[in-house]
């Protein structure tokens, strides 16, 4: 044995050197010595990544408004437990506790309620007026949705909904009767539009109020099961009245929908007499909201419970009203709802933000693959795959918060004159900006990999708690189809009357059809005058081809409404090219109240990708030839330009959302220590 | 002990010594309670950026001399530059100071800070951000700087906005007073040590040769007990600080005292009258700080005092600064003239201008120190 040991040595030497030779050249690569490769480290991207632009400026320029009452507002959640702190990694999060059951859930949300309340967040949402006090509520409203979507809407609900229709369908004595006590959570309201039968189409609800004049009261009845109102948030649970939306018939003729207000419960939560109230059930997502629906037993309520701003009816059961356009008298009933789709639009954006910063935050600080043997890892955003999947995304979410403050701004100056602007620009605003949102949760949430999985790192949730806005307030498709539907109609006007377009930023439709040059070179691309030129474009060819779609279709016999609806195709891509020039058109504007520097320049180059992305992704700029196949190619290169002259800026630029590092999620930060066993220990 | 660095003529303010393993630092300046002068400032960030070095460290051990820990920043020699129109010599101070801060509270060791005394704004500074900090009967903890036409800075915006509740804003809004067992009920003080067992805690640190955090805490608690608080205590009266000092303004946070205070209460009118006595301007920065601290990290805060601080020295926003130190500290007739002179003449937008870059050539934002592969207990202590 000890004669064999040398040989045998020598024969697993010589073996070890062969088999080294297969895997390594040795004339090119030193011998890699055995020993284990440290550990990874998670090392902090502020460490790493520099940008030269002020994040507290673009922050005010992203926020727009009331920067210090939004921090005073996450403060608030930060140093209360019903906002359920947990530390991760040396650092406290919150989010609420999903794992809990529906109604525990539902409870949360009232508790949270009951705090910020008492903290005096909501003094003022009903009872101040005024531009000021409008913003700042929208403000809350949003970093309440950050934390949850479920707060934003139960309030959303009761400040919004029954608040907003008392405020604008009622008049003086509904005021002074429910606005302060709403405000003080006194009374809790609901808001029952939806029924079984009937979503977005109003008018054809089947709730029935008819007038008694021998009491003076209306007596409100469900008449068939199809009738039955859904969806009613707060009415499974808390809500003690409601907005109820119903036919008013007086002395058998039929004069529409009106709103009135009922009673469900009383002080202690006991359902009222002729008043049947059962769940919706467990939702995708939002179970923090007490969906119900409501039965009318022919519930009686005095005459004085009608909201009665467009129309009244005297003791005697006349009916009067300033409106007599039945249509227009619906439309103004409508008017006021518009406040919901404002602060859609608006926490969707917000809402992107939150994933973006978490899934951006997590690809400057995971590797993957090496590409080089031995060599390190490679982290995830230096892929130029990664760019191009996270920052076109991150470009869209930029412009569209832009829009989202447009949004806002009309909304509180609003005007009679600018209400037909409002409508279909928040129409466009809500639909577009709740679908990028969806899109761009499960992007990040793919962009994270199996983290994004994980409830705590937020982003998936996020994808259930969101989903709905696609389809409240308003179905994003049939308010799309609204904006090409109101679009059209300026466009019949001013080619009947031959006057110009005024309004909606139709204006350059005036003009002559801008000339798109042949050959686009990369400045070309990046000017504001060529995206400018092309998403306009696209609208005005859009618009002229839709119109002739439907006078088509209307010459060969079909009436106006088929026509439309025939025209669908069309209809979508103009409503699109409609929403996308008006966003970029948001953007410009933004833009243009600076000075030239570092935020200009970061600003340019994420105007430049919006645009480019949106080129890239809408079929119609190549099917109807406002690019050619090879601009399209040079469009195409450019997102992946932009892409690596925005990867320096992707930590800056998500910072600058303005969103405490509390409300992201463990994977934004050290993920390796919030994994650690010491932490299981814990 | 022996001076830190003896080619310095008052070298002497700062006092080492200890074993291979354990620095013992001792602020030595006891006629001016140890106000942190930017001799000292400059030594103790000299010598704790060698201890970080030298791996035979493991603890430091800091403490001041006579009836003080540290009664704050030399703030007299700042103002004598800004009165001779030297703001930027003042600048370079808190950028020293603030960086000391800094590492600190990213500190890879543990640092015992031993508050027997007097600790108050830079000396807070010097001792909240380390990781134990052990309170005595002797302890008299505040934050004035309101008073004196400043704000909480030394990272206190940090600090202070993660006491429990609103404690924070009361403390640092109002300059109260805190004694050693309401430091350790509210968390400024990680121990209370009676002053009687000082000296046997010191020989039981430098035996330590660890830099585990929970060994050092071991240590310490063989000799710590729980004090009872006074039943005048401030932190009994947590319910009410939380209403009121949650409000969204300083206005509001005034009117909701106001409210409470109908049985006429001692406590809250000594409160009112302190937040009716301070400078409006700087309660009102003060306020927007501890509430934008509250969502940051400790870096992120002192980059952001900094810019407030140079704001304020640099007098052209208000002048209450140098008003306050010549009312307080110089003239000492305790009736400084504040301008603006009252809350609802300050408004959001002359706040808004103290949170920005300093508009002068050459002025720059405060550059921290890289500080990588930290353990995560070096950057949570709070």
């Amino acid at each position: 044995m000890a004669s064999s040991a040398p040989n045998s040595a020598d024969r697993v030497t010589f073996r070890t050197q062969v088999l080294a030779r297969h895997l390594h050249d040795p004339a090119r690569t030193p011998p890699t010595p055995l020993e284990p490769s440290p550990c990874l480290n998670y090392s902090p991207p502020e460490l790493s990544e520099k940008s030269d632009f002020d994040i507290r400026e673009m922050r005010r320029l992203m926020d727009g408004h009331h920067v210090a009452d939004r921090d005073w507002l996450f403060g608030l959640m930060t140093q209360s437990n019903l906002f359920c702190p947990r530390e991760r990694g040396g650092r406290v999060f919150l989010s609420p506790d999903y794992n809990q059951s529906m109604e525990q859930q539902r409870e949360m949300t009232m508790r949270r309620i009951e705090y910020l309340l008492e903290r005096g967040v909501f003094q003022g949402w009903l009872t101040a007026k005024g531009p000021e006090a409008e913003l700042r509520k929208l403000a809350f409203q949003e970093v309440m949705g950050i934390f949850d979507h479920a707060l934003a809407i139960k309030l959303g609900v009761h400040f919004f909904l029954w608040g907003g229709a008392i405020q604008f369908f009622g008049t003086k004595h509904h005021h002074e009767k429910w606005l302060r006590d709403t405000e003080n959570y006194v009374v809790k309201g609901c808001f029952a539009m939806t029924e079984l039968g009937h979503g977005s189409n109003v008018r054809g609800i089947e709730t029935v109020a008819t007038y008694d004049s021998s009491t003076g009261e209306f007596v409100i009845n469900t008449p068939c099961e199809s009738a039955q109102k859904y969806w009613i948030g707060g009415a499974a649970n808390h809500a003690t009245h409601t907005i109820v939306f119903s036919q008013l018939n007086i002395h058998g003729n039929n004069q529409g929908v009106h709103a009135f207000i009922a009673q469900i419960r009383d002080a202690n939560g006991n359902v009222c007499p002729n008043i049947r109230v059962a769940d919706c059930g467990h939702k995708i997502g939002l179970n923090g909201v007490d969906n119900g629906r409501i039965w009318f037993d022919n519930v009686r309520i005095p005459r004085e419970n009608l909201l009665n701003s467009v129309a009244d009816v005297s003791p005697d059961g006349q009916y009067l009203s300033a409106i007599k356009n039945p249509d227009q008298r619906f439309a103004a009933f409508m008017a006021p709802l518009t406040s919901g789709r404002v602060t859609i639009a608006a926490s969707a954006i917000y809402t992107s933000k939150v994933s973006l910063a978490i899934a951006l935050r997590y690809s400057l600080s995971r590797r993957a693959f090496a590409i080089t043997p031995n060599g390190p890892e490679v982290l995830l955003l230096d892929y130029p795959s990664h760019q191009r999947r996270l920052l076109p995304l991150l470009a869209k979410t930029y412009a569209m918060s832009f829009a989202g403050n447009y949004l806002k701004m009309i909304y509180v100056r609003r005007t009679p004159e600018s209400n037909k602007t409002l409508h279909v620009v928040s129409s466009a605003f809500k639909a577009t900006l709740t679908w990028h949102n969806m899109h761009t949760l499960q992007e990040c949430r793919e962009a994270c990999g199996g983290q994004g999985f994980k409830t705590e790192n937020r982003v998936g949730p996020l994808k259930g708690e969101y989903d709905v806005q696609s389809t409240f307030e308003g179905d994003n498709n049939v308010l799309m189809q609204q904006v090409s539907k109101a679009l059209l109609a300026e466009y019949i006007a001013a080619k009947k009357k031959n006057r110009p377009f005024r309004g909606l930023g139709l204006e350059h439709m005036n003009k002559s059809c801008p000339v798109i040059p042949s050959r686009l070179t990369s400045s070309t691309l990046r000017s504001i005058q060529f995206q400018t030129d092309i998403f306009c474009l696209r609208e005005r060819d859009l618009l002229s081809r839709f119109a002739a779609e439907v006078s088509q279709h209307q010459a060969q016999g079909q009436n106006k409404e088929y026509a439309f609806i025939l025209s669908y195709q069309l209809a979508e891509d103009l409503g699109k090219a409609f929403s996308e020039r008006a966003i970029f058109q948001t953007f410009v504007d933004a833009e243009a109240t600076l000075s030239s520097g570092s935020l200009k320049n970061v600003l340019g180059l994420l105007r430049s990708m919006y645009a480019l992305i949106s080129l890239e992704e809408d079929a119609s700029f190549l099917r109807y030839g406002y690019l050619s196949p090879d601009n399209a190619a040079a469009v195409r290169k450019e997102v992946a330009t932009l892409c690596s002259e925005l990867r320096p800026h992707a930590l800056a630029l998500v910072s600058s959302f303005g969103i405490p590092d509390a409300f992201l999620a463990p994977i934004a930060y050290n993920w390796i220590e919030a994994n650690s066993w010491s932490s299981v220990q814990h | 002990m022996e001076p830190i660095n003896s080619r310095n003529g008052d070298a002497d303010q700062v006092l080492v010594e200890g074993n291979s393993h354990v620095r013992k630092v001792l602020l030595n300046r006891p006629k001016q309670l140890n106000a942190l002068s930017f001799q000292m400032i400059s030594s103790l960030l000299e010598l704790f950026l060698a201890c970080e070095e030298d791996c035979n460290v493991k603890l430091i051990v800091l403490k001041g001399k006579g009836r003080a820990f540290s009664a704050g920043g030399d703030v007299a020699a700042v103002v004598h530059d800004i009165r001779k129109g030297n703001w930027k010599l003042g600048a370079t101070f808190f950028q020293k100071e603030f960086i000391l801060n800094y590492l600190m509270a990213t500190y890879s060791k543990p640092q015992v800070s031993i508050l027997n005394g007097i600790v108050m704004g830079g000396g807070a500074g010097a001792s909240i951000h380390g990781r134990f900090r052990v309170a005595t009967e002797n302890s008299v903890f505040a934050m004035p700087e309101t008073a004196l036409g400043l704000f909480p800075d030394v990272g206190a915006s940090y600090f202070l906005s993660r006491l429990p509740g609103f404690f924070g804003e009361y403390v640092g809004l109002t300059g109260s007073r805190l004694d050693g067992a309401e430091m350790l009920a509210c968390g400024l003080a990680t121990h209370f040590v009676p002053s009687v067992k000082l000296s046997l805690l010191e020989e039981t640190l430098c035996k330590i040769n660890s830099r585990d955090p929970a060994i050092v805490a071991a240590n310490i608690d063989k000799f710590s007990e729980l004090p009872t608080l006074k039943e005048k205590s401030a932190y009994h009266r947590l319910d009410i600080i939380n209403k009121c000092f949650s409000r969204r303004t300083i206005e509001e946070i005034i009117i909701a005292l106001e409210r409470e205070s109908v049985s006429t209460d001692n406590w809250i009118s000594s409160i009112i009258k302190s937040l009716k006595t301070a400078s409006p301007t700087s309660l009102k920065i003060s306020l927007r700080s501890i509430r934008e601290g509250r969502l940051q990290g400790v870096g992120q805060c002192l980059i952001r005092e900094y810019r407030m601080v140079c704001n304020v020295m640099r007098g052209k926003l208000s002048k209450d600064f140098s008003e306050g130190c010549r009312a307080i500290l110089l003239d000492k007739d305790k009736n400084p003239k504040w301008e603006p002179s009252k809350l609802e003449l300050v408004s959001d937008d002359m706040v808004d201008r103290y949170f920005l870059k300093v508009d002068d050539e050459g002025w720059e934002d405060l550059k921290l120190p890289t500080r990588s592969n930290l353990p995560v207990h070096a950057i949570s202590k709070l």
